[in-house]
Order: structure tokens, then C-alpha cells, then sequence
């Protein structure tokens, strides 16, 4: 970690990250001092009380792999989510799409006879265009980004059902695409190697790219952002077709890990990517959008999970557990802001 | 279109018709911000059914005034009496509760909601189930409507209504809150004449009904037409109290100005003088008959190379409406615009910036900058390009990039902790030198500054000057300056294209500009305007 921070010291364009961070960290209120911590403070208390309880279970390598295997397609999703967000737009179609992908996938596979290169490829350019049109909706037509994603969504719904009636795709996916998902380079799975490697790239183009200062600006001022010369439309298409590369992707690894393609598999996605992205607006920063919050905000909603289920908690606790966190965490933020503005 | 209106006689000026105690009475009212006296030791009254009619320069105290009064603004010293009770006027409520109402050029009105809603808002009347009983409200609306003559539907969108509409709406809202004094701030700056007509109508009735007016506008034609008494304000002290009669249009400019000026004369001697000098140089910029309705009308004018251009007017005049169309953040309806004879087809302000034209917005912090960006991001972001490691990779050099901000708030004398401090807390000046730093290290061959030093003190104001002048002495970038304090273009520019009511009016250079011969410019034209009009 202190050879990223210490990279990060030396690279940073304007010292922007590293600046931010060190100045905002530690400046303001206690109150707010601690609401950028609170986060990760509980996520150390909760692996803290999870390892005593049961430390067989819950603190051990596996299952540490077992919640970043979990984290990662969430993680997927969720940095397309956070590039949409910087940029100050909604999108409401990533689980649907990722659904749509999840079927997309096997289904090309099987029922069109497409190779897995071939299927991936067409999956991915279905996720790139369904992004482009949220974007063009959304910055050319000027259509509010929540109806705009929101409508589209739907739409995929219905495209899920008519491209398999209803049915679910199960047989003549290869093998080698089943195996993927579960496979380990290095003991390391798949899934989380993929993750790593998109938010990482989604990292450096948010801090070390003249895109990502871009994205910033939209998000920070759209008006002084095309005062300065910025195609803020273009961004925010290039915005949202992130997002939905991203959400196919998901729906892609999803297919693989659980060996067919079901309906409506991925729906769920979209209210745990938004729950992880705000958490982790209030990670580190105060209610800004970055992906190293981001991260932080899926791997602590998935150790609770694991922790609750491991504690024998039933499973319709934790959609509690995620909501009421994120009220906590998010709220405790936003008041620690207006008592520091007083 | 006036005759249509209620048929009320113009008031007879009941202020002087009642010699008992004005309504309002301001007494020593003192303003200062930072430095800078804006209201000093002003005596002022109003009576009921009067008309009063403010006039003065931009910054010369009438809108203070108007603020202290507003409870937008609490003043330093000085009393307020309504009725012979001293008021304590803190907030907008106190003000409205008084009686005391204000509708700004902006129209405070909700777009989305109709003309109706808008009228009631806030106080509408229900029924016992507690819903809105619009008929009932219509019903007693009905009176108020009839009154001032309004025959559009209520029941439209407020957006879908004309700027006289919408004035007609702001007046019947405050006649529904029951006010005794309406102030109206430039209430025909965007109207048409048969529409203007139709508010002075409006204006007489109201005053007939015992309403005050306080009728603030640039267009002395029709302040001395309406007003019982006129009150004139320069740099901060009401100068002149005249009833009506005791003006003409002449005298009301020499009280304005200062001074006694023949504007056509001015402008003529300034264009010859300007052609001479200039006319051996090819144009750095061409504006040829530049239209954006209903703001601008056929525009034209020149900059040269390394020459700084003043754009004066009041408000309403079109001058930002020309700004931004030259930097193509709005696209011309008409005319043209040549960059070095070659015409511009500018489709953003990022082709704009590509051909070498940059603007720094009026409204500083909505448009300009990156209010919880680093200093370094806002100095950064106009020019990224050159940042990069390679030129086919977005990846940026961090460390050249910080060099470069670094080098650009060095050279500028930007006063800060450290780079990575977020804009938001610096000082107005230094915020100003980050938008024009912004463009420095582009090639730049004109910057548009709308609004040069508004809200920057008098030391960063001498600094932005000489690295403007700079700009333009070094590197043969023609300047476009707008500024509403005309002593600054005055001390800046080389010469000063003055607008009125969105057209060129005169051009002043040399020893024939002053802050004197441009200000009666300026009205000289909304005169003849009106001359035309009546």
C-alpha cells in the first residue's frame, strides 16, 4: 500500500490525488475527521468480532478469497457506476443490462454457436451501445439521466425475456467458460484478477489522464467545464458507455460463476452498486465519487454478508444490513459537512 | 396598446397633494463594503401612490438602496421609518411583511408552474379538506386581474409567457401580498415598446390605487414620464431630488454624468479619430452585423491586433450577449464574426479555444470555476494537451503539470497556500487571474474578459490590468473587455465601443474617452430610443 501512495506522491497530475487526500483527511471537524474513517474503523471492528466468533470459519485465507470472489463482480458494476456519477448523471440500467449480458452470453454461445472470443466481443459492443444510447438520451436529447436509464432498463428487461422466452440457457455452454469464473491463477480467482485489473485501469484514468480531469470537471461544474473548452457531452456519453461495458461484463462473469444463464440474475445489482458507491463517496472524501471508496464500499457491504451468514444470520437480514449501513455511513457524513459548515 | 389598459388618469402626484408625513422615511443611510462607501448618509422618502423614480450610473447607490430596504442587505448606520415607527429590516420576510415588495429584472417566478400558482403561491385558499379551492381563489383574484388589464390566460406556464407577462404576473403577486410599495428594477429593459407602454399603464394605475413605485431604470425618457419625484444617485449619495417638471431629459443627464456633454459630438470626433488611427491595419477581429434576438441587433465592430476594446453599456444593452457569442458559448442568429479575414464557423467553445479565442465568463464561480478543484486543476484544465507523457496517450505528466501551474501562479502573483487548495476560499482577484491564467499558455489571439475586476479590490484590479496589458502589448492578443464600471474601461482600454439596447451607438477613443462622454453615449442613445418609440 505505501508504494502505491508513494507512486501515487510522484505521479499524480497537479499532486491532485495524493494533495486531496492528505489535505482532506485529516482537515475539518473531528465529526467529519471521523465520518471519513468511520467506514473502514467499522470494517477493522467487524473483521475483529466475525475472527473471534469464529475464527475457523471466517479468518481464513479461503474465505477471505471467498468475499474478494463475491466483492468482484459488484466491484465490476459498481466502477462503471462511479464514472457515471462523477460526471453528475444517473444510471439505472446497469443491472438490467448485466442481466441481459448473462444471458446474452451463454445464449451466443449456445444457441448461436458463437465461439467464447466472439460471444465476449458481441456482449461487450451490446453493453457499449446500449451506453451509447443512455448517453446520446441522455447529453444530446437532454432527457433527466434517472428516466433516460431508467427506460432503457426496461427495455432490456424485455429484450431478456424475448431473446430466450422466458427460458433459461443451461446446456451447450463450453466448459471452458464455466471453468472460468471458478479457475485460480496464482491461487487468486479469476473473477477478482478481472475486477483488479478494470477498477485499477478506472483508477489511473480518474487521476492520471487528461480524460479523467475531464470527467471532473464535468462532474464538478458542467457549465465552467464548457466554459474551459471540454465537449462535456462527449464525456458523458463516454461516461455511461463505460457503465454499461462494465454492467456487461458483470453479467458475463455472473453467467459464468453460477453455469447458465438465468433471467433476471443480475437485477439485484443495481441497488447493491449504488448502496456500494455511496458508501464509499463517504470513504476518505467528503460525498465525492472515487474508485478506491468505491472498492472499500463493496468489500466491507460483502465481509458483512459473509460475516452475518457465517454468524448463521438469516440471508434476509442482509439487504438490512446493506441499507442501514449506507443511511449510517452516507448520513453520518452529510451532517458532519452542515455541522462543519455552521 | 395603452388605451387598453384601465382607464385612470396619471397620478397627480399624491405625495404633494397630502403634505402629511411620507409613508417611508430613510434617514443617514450608510453602506460600506470593504473599502468602498456605496451608500453614504442617503435621506430618502416615499409616500403612498408615488411614483419614485431612482436613476444613476451602475454602482452609484440605488441598488444598495434598494437592498438595505430589500433586507437583503443591512446597512451600517442610518434609520428606516414606516408610518413614523422605526423598522429593523433583516430578512426578505420583515421587508414583504411591511409591505415592501421587489420584483428584480430575474422574475423570482416558478417557470414550471402557471401564471395562477404563481400569483398564490404560498397563500392559497382551501377548501375545508384542505385542498386548493381554485375557483374561490380565482374568484377573488378576479379583481386584481382586472385591474391590471391582464387578458392571457392564468392558467399558462409561466415559461410559456412573454417577459411582459411575466412582469404583469410579478406585479399581480405583489398586489396580492398586499403591498404598499413595489420596487421595479429595469422593468422594460426586455420589452418591446407596446409592451413597455402596457407596464407604464400598469404603473400610473397602481400609483392611483395608492401603491408607491420605486421605478429604477437607465431609460430617463420614461422616468421622467412616470415619476412624481425623481432621485438621483452618484457614488453613493442622492445628489438630486427634483419634482416632476423640474427635469428635463438634458438636465437629468447632466445630473447623472456630472456634467454637461454633447454626446453626438463626442462620438463623432472619437470615430474619426479612432479611423486614422487605425485604418492602416488590417482587423485582428471582425464582428459584422453580429443579431441575437431579441438581446442584439446587427453589431459591428473591430479589434486590431494587440489592441484592448472596451464593450460599455447599462443593462439590458447586449454587451455579454456579444461576449459569449464571440467565444461561441451561444451561436449568433445572424452576422458574422472574422478571425484575420478568415470567417469563423464556431460550433463550441471548444472550437473556439481551438481557433484561439477564450473567454472569461461574468459569473465568475457558476461558470468559470472548479469551486472544490485544486488551484493547480483550475489552471490545468484549459490546456491538457500539452501535459501529456506522449502525445497519442491521455496519460498526464504529473510533474510538468504541477511545474506549469506553479510557473502560472508565479507569473501572475497568485496569492496562495499551496496548489492543491481547493479555489473556493481565495479572494475574488486572485480566482480572476486563475480564468485568465487558464488561457496563457495557449496560443491566444483574442480573450474575451466579461466583467474584468467585478468583485476583485483595487490592488488585484491594477495587477489583472497589466497582465491583460501584457497580453496584449507582448503578444499582439486582441482584448475584448466588458466591465460595468466605466472608469475602469476608461483607465484600460484604447477605445470603447459603446451598445444600447443590443446596437453599436458610438465608439469613443483617445482623449475624447471619459467616463463622462460613454455615459452620456449610453443614454444618449436610450433617449432617442424612446424619442423614436413614444
Amino acid at each position: 500500500m505505501t508504494t502505491i501512495e508513494q507512486d501515487a506522491k510522484d505521479e499524480a497530475p497537479h499532486g491532485e490525488a495524493p494533495r486531496r487526500r492528505g489535505l482532506e483527511s485529516f482537515s475539518g471537524s473531528p465529526l467529519q475527521v471521523f465520518s471519513r474513517y468511520a467506514t473502514l474503523i467499522a470494517l477493522v471492528l467487524m473483521v475483529i468480532v466475525f475472527s473471534i466468533h469464529s475464527p475457523k470459519a471466517f479468518f481464513t485465507l479461503d474465505n477471505f478469497l471467498n468475499i474478494l470472489s463475491q466483492s468482484s463482480l459488484i466491484g465490476l458494476i459498481s466502477g462503471g457506476l462511479t464514472i457515471t456519477l462523477i460526471v453528475g448523471e444517473f444510471d439505472l440500467s446497469i443491472g438490467y443490462m448485466a442481466s441481459l449480458a448473462g444471458l446474452l452470453m451463454p445464449g451466443l454461445m449456445s444457441l448461436q454457436g458463437l465461439s467464447i472470443t466472439f460471444a465476449l466481443i458481441v456482449t461487450l459492443l451490446v453493453g457499449a451501445s446500449v451506453g451509447a444510447v443512455n448517453g446520446l438520451l441522455v447529453a444530446k436529447a437532454r432527457i433527466n439521466s434517472v428516466v433516460a436509464t431508467l427506460g432503457v432498463g426496461t427495455m432490456l428487461v424485455g429484450a431478456s425475456y424475448t431473446y430466450t422466452n422466458g427460458q433459461p440457457i443451461a446446456a451447450g455452454v463450453p466448459t471452458a467458460f464455466l471453468n472460468f469464473a471458478v479457475d485460480k491463477v496464482i491461487g487468486i480467482p479469476n473473477p477478482v484478477i478481472v475486477a483488479a485489473a478494470v477498477l485499477g485501469f478506472l483508477w489511473v484514468i480518474l487521476n492520471f489522464t487528461d480524460l479523467g480531469q475531464r470527467l471532473l470537471a464535468v462532474g464538478g461544474n458542467p457549465e465552467a467545464a464548457r466554459m474551459s473548452g471540454i465537449a462535456v457531452d462527449r464525456i458523458k456519453i463516454f461516461a455511461l458507455v463505460i457503465s454499461g461495458v462494465l454492467a456487461a461484463l458483470t453479467g458475463v462473469m455472473l453467467s459464468s460463476l453460477i453455469g447458465s444463464g438465468t433471467i433476471a440474475a443480475a437485477d439485484g445489482y443495481l441497488l447493491s452498486a449504488f448502496a456500494a458507491v455511496f458508501l464509499g463517496s463517504a470513504t476518505l472524501r467528503d460525498g465525492e465519487f472515487h474508485i478506491l471508496g468505491t472498492v472499500i464500499g463493496v468489500i466491507f457491504i460483502n465481509t458483512g454478508i459473509n460475516g452475518l451468514s457465517i454468524f448463521g444470520v438469516p440471508t434476509s437480514y442482509q439487504n438490512i444490513f446493506t441499507g442501514g449501513i449506507l443511511v449510517l455511513a452516507v448520513g453520518l457524513s452529510t451532517v458532519a459537512r452542515r455541522v462543519a459548515a455552521r | 396598446m395603452s388605451s387598453a389598459g384601465p382607464s385612470i388618469e396619471p397620478a397627480a402626484g399624491p405625495g404633494d397633494a397630502s403634505p402629511s408625513a411620507p409613508w417611508l422615511e430613510v434617514r443617514g443611510l450608510t453602506k460600506n463594503f470593504a473599502s468602498i462607501r456605496a451608500l453614504d448618509a442617503v435621506d430618502f422618502d416615499v409616500s403612498r401612490g408615488q411614483v419614485h423614480g431612482l436613476v444613476g450610473a451602475n454602482g452609484a447607490g440605488k441598488s444598495t438602496l434598494i437592498r438595505c430596504l430589500a433586507g437583503l442587505v443591512v446597512p451600517d448606520a442610518g434609520t428606516i421609518r414606516i408610518d413614523g415607527e422605526e423598522v429593523a429590516i433583516h430578512t426578505p420576510t420583515v421587508a414583504q411583511r411591511l409591505g415592501l415588495t421587489f420584483i428584480h429584472q430575474e422574475l423570482n417566478l416558478v417557470p414550471r408552474f402557471s401564471a395562477l400558482e404563481n400569483i398564490m403561491l404560498g397563500r392559497r385558499k382551501r377548501t375545508r379538506l384542505g385542498i386548493v379551492d381554485w375557483r374561490a381563489t380565482r374568484r377573488d383574484l378576479q379583481d386584481t386581474i382586472d385591474r391590471l388589464g391582464i387578458t392571457f390566460s392564468l392558467e399558462q406556464r409561466v415559461d410559456e409567457l412573454t417577459v411582459a407577462q411575466r412582469w404583469l404576473v410579478s406585479i399581480a403577486r405583489a398586489l396580492v401580498g398586499s403591498a404598499t410599495m413595489i420596487a421595479m428594477d429595469e422593468p422594460t429593459a426586455s420589452l418591446s415598446p407596446a409592451e413597455a407602454d402596457r407596464i407604464f399603464a400598469v404603473v400610473r394605475h397602481l400609483s392611483a390605487a395608492g401603491v408607491a413605485v420605486l421605478y429604477v431604470s437607465h431609460r430617463l425618457g420614461e422616468v421622467l414620464d412616470l415619476s412624481d419625484t425623481i432621485s438621483v444617485f452618484r457614488d453613493g449619495k442622492l445628489t438630486r431630488r427634483a419634482s416632476r417638471g423640474d427635469l428635463n431629459r438634458s438636465s437629468l443627464v447632466r445630473e447623472i454624468v456630472g456634467r454637461d456633454l454633447q454626446p453626438e459630438a463626442i462620438a463623432d470626433a472619437a470615430a474619426r479619430e479612432t479611423h486614422r488611427a487605425k485604418s492602416a491595419q488590417a482587423a485582428l477581429l471582425e464582428v459584422r452585423e453580429l443579431s441575437h434576438e431579441p438581446a442584439v441587433h446587427s453589431v459591428s465592430f473591430e479589434v486590431h491586433r494587440g489592441e484592448v476594446v472596451g464593450l460599455a453599456g447599462l443593462v439590458g444593452s447586449g454587451r455579454t450577449e456579444v461576449a459569449r457569442m464571440l467565444a461561441a458559448a451561444d451561436r449568433p442568429e445572424g452576422g458574422q464574426i472574422l478571425l484575420d479575414g478568415e470567417p469563423l464557423n464556431l460550433k463550441s467553445v471548444a472550437s473556439a479555444v481551438a481557433s484561439g479565442i477564450a473567454l472569461v465568463p461574468e459569473e465568475r464561480r457558476s461558470e468559470g470555476l472548479f469551486l472544490d478543484r485544486s488551484v493547480s486543476f483550475n489552471l490545468n484544465i484549459g490546456d491538457l494537451k500539452p501535459l501529456r507523457r506522449v502525445s497519442w496517450l491521455p496519460l498526464l505528466h504529473g510533474r510538468r503539470a504541477r511545474a506549469r501551474a506553479r510557473q502560472l501562479s508565479e507569473q501572475l502573483d497568485i496569492k496562495i497556500a499551496d496548489l492543491g487548495q481547493p479555489v473556493r476560499a481565495l479572494s475574488g482577484g486572485n480566482q480572476q487571474k486563475i480564468l485568465i491564467a487558464r488561457w496563457l499558455t495557449r496560443d491566444l489571439r483574442l480573450l474575451v474578459l466579461d466583467e474584468v475586476s467585478r468583485g476583485v479590490d483595487v490592488g488585484a484590479r491594477a495587477e489583472i490590468h497589466a497582465i491583460v496589458g501584457r497580453l496584449a502589448a507582448t503578444r499582439d492578443t486582441g482584448i475584448v473587455a466588458i466591465s460595468s464600471e466605466l472608469e475602469e474601461l476608461v483607465e484600460f482600454c484604447d477605445r470603447i465601443v459603446v451598445l444600447a439596447d443590443g446596437r453599436v451607438v458610438g465608439e469613443v477613443s483617445g482623449d475624447a474617452m471619459t467616463h463622462e462622454s460613454v455615459l452620456a453615449l449610453c443614454y444618449g442613445h436610450a433617449e432617442e430610443h424612446l424619442e423614436v418609440t413614444a
